[in-house]
């Protein structure tokens, strides 16, 4: 079929690859290499905020040690959350995977925007910097969610300043990003791509850039806001003069509720892409899937107030947020009913990837019960900032996102490198992280729901055993992950060639050779029907047909 | 050079990337009106929770030149569509004069705005009162997005004197004119929240 006849874009033409390493490598506007940067310079934040999280935990190993002094340990806790959300968390769900996978799913040969895209990678370097290096300064103490009064009463110096110019950096490339991915999705499909014949993964990403762009927008104002008042003495958020603390709580928490939905999504995204390849069935239910992420992503800015039910509000204000946090578990237990659907007497191949999956599926669920009872109000004023809430966060995000990001990296690790991982290493790293994630977390409901706080360096011996025990099981969790380093070393020196298609999976990635060619296809494929029927005919033409080939195991 | 550039692509190309780059624009600037959209909260909450409004000893702003201001403000959108009128329809001379009046404008309003902030509020300071907060910081992110137009609609006069727009092919021009307008139309509710409610 020609190319001509059926109206392909007019810029989809092949520009000639560059050929200086600084254009190839460094200054590149190719999303596949701008993904594998988001990889490498998150996942080295990764190990810092892990870091810092470790020391917290040597530091509560018993009820008044002395490893940390109080203020260190406020430090490492404000610069855990901060990283871990905004400099690892978001840059490798958006950047990282959304540049990797999603043009390739709608046969695009890039995203819309190459050189923005280059300059939202760039901006999480800068960004990184500017947090970690307020630690030289003394770092802020008052959490990654920095309120007022606390914020700004302590003798900071310039760290809070350092911290809310890091933040606004990775907030605008946030916001760039999204702005970017989504102009590529409404604009750059390749023909026949509708809406409906989009990936899950697209329609995640999709709803994931809008949020990004609309409440990524709110978060730069809010730390603008928080800026001036530091520095120039504004008081926004100075009771003394007028002002409100938890005017902060508000505009922060209209950004940061929707932000955990940008750290989800994408997760989402990843799971409804790995169950039908895993399982060799059509997934169930893909409008419900598709919709509910839609459903997700405009509920979740009715629900911000939700994290401040113990700082005064009005009851009809607890009310009206109660009921949208509890409406919002409905899209996704719509989500879940389709994947525990989907395995539902399916042919179940327990590689690497699908239990990643599986261990979300369970552990994703659990936080999300945790969640509706944090969205109670009664329940709330009892939970609130104790440790039931950081073992909720940490299920949903470690065991959500984590989890997801790791099923993500096992499935296009072949897609990324032109490598398999070592299924073997990959299942140990699994089980270990699996096991003792739960062994971590599942204790701090307890002490939490017992009364222990959060966010303190010292605490009451009656905690101290299922602290320590807490500590030890964190330590292997950490070490569990030097298995997926030493498996990508491994893979990328001598691990078994993949092919272009190691799964059988029906998506547009893998009708193409591995690792991924400059400018993605040859010719743009044209799209017949929906990616997920398993057991008919692919559904593209004008792909090379070698390529569309069954799995080579 | 720039303009022999833009003539080495295609009709086509240049509509579809012209296509991306509108509707890139537009998002942008919803996410602009985002951030407006906070400061507004943000003073309709601190108004709310106030006692009294304005803070005692703080003058309300003065509403005549606000007002002069205003007719400047959207008498320079109103040459702005002229002045896209004419590139439309190729009478360039149009274009020149009238774009030459939107930065004519822009510029008074800007004067106006400078005038107002040394002169008429001798009691307002931004770091004073809740009230000086918002109202500084609104309208100077609001008088910052005019400089930035009155750059950016120099940068594509310029350009266009340079030969690099032509009737068929001007996004350069639409994104300027978008943004002028939204400009305005940002002005319309800070001249309502501060002048008049």
């Amino acid at each position: 079929m020609s190319v001509t006849e059926v109206g392909l874009p007019a810029s989809s033409h092949i520009h000639p690859p560059p050929d200086t390493f600084i254009k190839k490598y460094v200054f590149s506007l190719d999303h596949k290499v701008i993904a594998v940067q988001y990889f490498i310079t998150a996942g080295l934040f990764l190990v810092f905020a892990g870091l810092l999280a470790e020391l917290m935990r040597v530091q509560l190993m018993g009820p008044n040690n002395h490893v940390l002094s109080v203020a260190v340990f406020n430090q490492a806790y404000s610069l855990h959350g901060t990283a871990m959300v905004w400099l690892v968390g978001i840059p490798i769900v958006t950047g990282a995977f959304g540049n990797l996978i999603m043009p390739v799913q709608i046969g695009a040969r890039d995203v819309a925007f190459p050189w923005l895209n280059m300059l939202s990678f760039w901006m999480l370097p800068v960004a990184g910097i500017l947090v970690f290096a307020s630690l030289l300064f003394g770092a802020p103490q008052a959490g990654w969610t920095e309120y007022p009064p606390v914020s700004l009463q302590l003798p900071l110096g310039e760290s809070l300043s350092l911290w809310c110019a890091g933040v606004f950096v990775i907030g605008v490339s946030s916001t760039i990003t999204g702005l970017n991915f989504l102009v590529t999705i409404v604009k750059m499909r390749a023909p026949g791509m509708t809406y409906t014949r989009m990936p899950l993964f697209v329609w995640a990403t999709g709803v994931t850039a809008f949020l990004s762009m609309i409440a990524t927008a709110n978060l730069s104002a809010a730390l603008a806001g928080l800026f001036i008042q530091h520095n120039f003495g504004v008081p926004f958020y100075d009771v003394t003069r007028g002002g409100a603390p938890v005017l902060w709580q508000h505009v922060f928490w209209f950004y940061s509720h929707p932000a955990v939905y940008i750290l989800i999504l994408p997760a989402f995204g990843i799971v409804s892409e790995v169950i039908p390849t895993f399982v060799r069935r059509p997934i169930f239910g893909y409008k419900a899937i598709a919709y509910s992420s839609a459903a997700i992503g405009l509920l979740s800015f009715m629900v911000w107030a939700h994290h401040m039910f113990t700082s005064g509000l009005q009851h009809w204000e607890q009310l009206f947020f109660m009921i949208f946090t509890m409406i919002i578990a409905v899209p996704t237990g719509v989500k879940i009913f389709s994947w525990v659907t989907t395995l539902w007497r399916g042919k179940i191949r327990l590689d690497t990837p699908l239990l990643f999956v599986l261990g979300f599926l369970s552990v994703f669920t659990l936080g999300g019960i945790t969640g509706v009872m944090l969205a109670s109000v009664p329940a709330d004023a009892q939970e609130h900032a104790s440790y039931f809430v950081v073992a909720h966060i940490h299920y949903v995000l470690f065991g959500g996102t984590i989890l997801g990001i790791f099923a993500g990296l096992y499935y296009w690790w072949p897609k990324m490198t032109g490598r398999m991982l070592d299924e073997r290493l990959g299942k140990w790293h699994f089980w270990l992280t699996y096991i003792f994630f739960n062994l971590t977390f599942l204790p701090m409901h307890w002490v939490g729901l017992l009364g222990m706080p959060r966010r303190v360096a010292t605490y009451d011996p009656a905690y101290a055993g299922t602290n320590f025990f807490v500590s030890i099981s964190s330590f292997v969790l950490a070490a569990a992950i030097l298995i997926f380093i030493y498996n990508a070393y491994r893979s990328v020196r001598h691990g078994e060639l993949a092919g272009p298609n190691p799964w059988g999976a029906r998506t547009l990635e893998w009708m193409i050779p591995s690792p991924m060619p400059y400018y993605n296809f040859r010719d743009i494929p044209i799209v017949l029907s929906g990616p997920y029927d398993y057991g008919k005919p692919l559904p593209y033409a004008n792909i090379s047909q070698d390529l569309a080939m069954t799995p080579v195991r | 050079m720039a303009a022999a550039h833009a003539h080495a692509v295609g009709d086509a190309e240049y509509a579809e990337v012209s296509g991306h780059r509108l509707l890139g624009f537009l998002f942008f600037l919803i996410s602009d009106c985002v951030i407006f959209g906070n400061f507004i909260f943000s003073y309709l909450y601190l108004r709310n929770a106030a006692p009294v409004w304005p803070p005692v000893g703080i003058e309300r702003p003065y509403l005549y030149l606000a007002a002069v201001n205003s007719i400047v403000l959207f008498g320079s959108g109103a040459t702005m569509h002229y002045a896209m009128e004419g590139m439309r329809h190729d009478r360039r001379s149009q274009f020149v004069a009238y774009t030459i009046a939107t930065i004519v404008l822009g510029s008074m309003f800007l004067g106006g705005q400078a005038y107002e902030y040394t002169h008429l509020l001798p009691h307002t300071t931004w770091a004073g009162t809740t009230f000086g907060a918002s109202f500084y910081t609104l309208t100077g992110l609001h008088g910052f997005h005019v400089f930035i137009g009155v750059i950016f609609l120099i940068v594509v006069l310029l350009q266009t004197l340079r030969g690099t727009y032509t009737q068929e092919r001007h996004f350069g021009l639409t994104a300027a004119t978008l943004y002028w307008h939204f400009v305005d139309v940002i002005w319309v509710a800070l001249f309502f929240l501060f002048y008049i409610y």
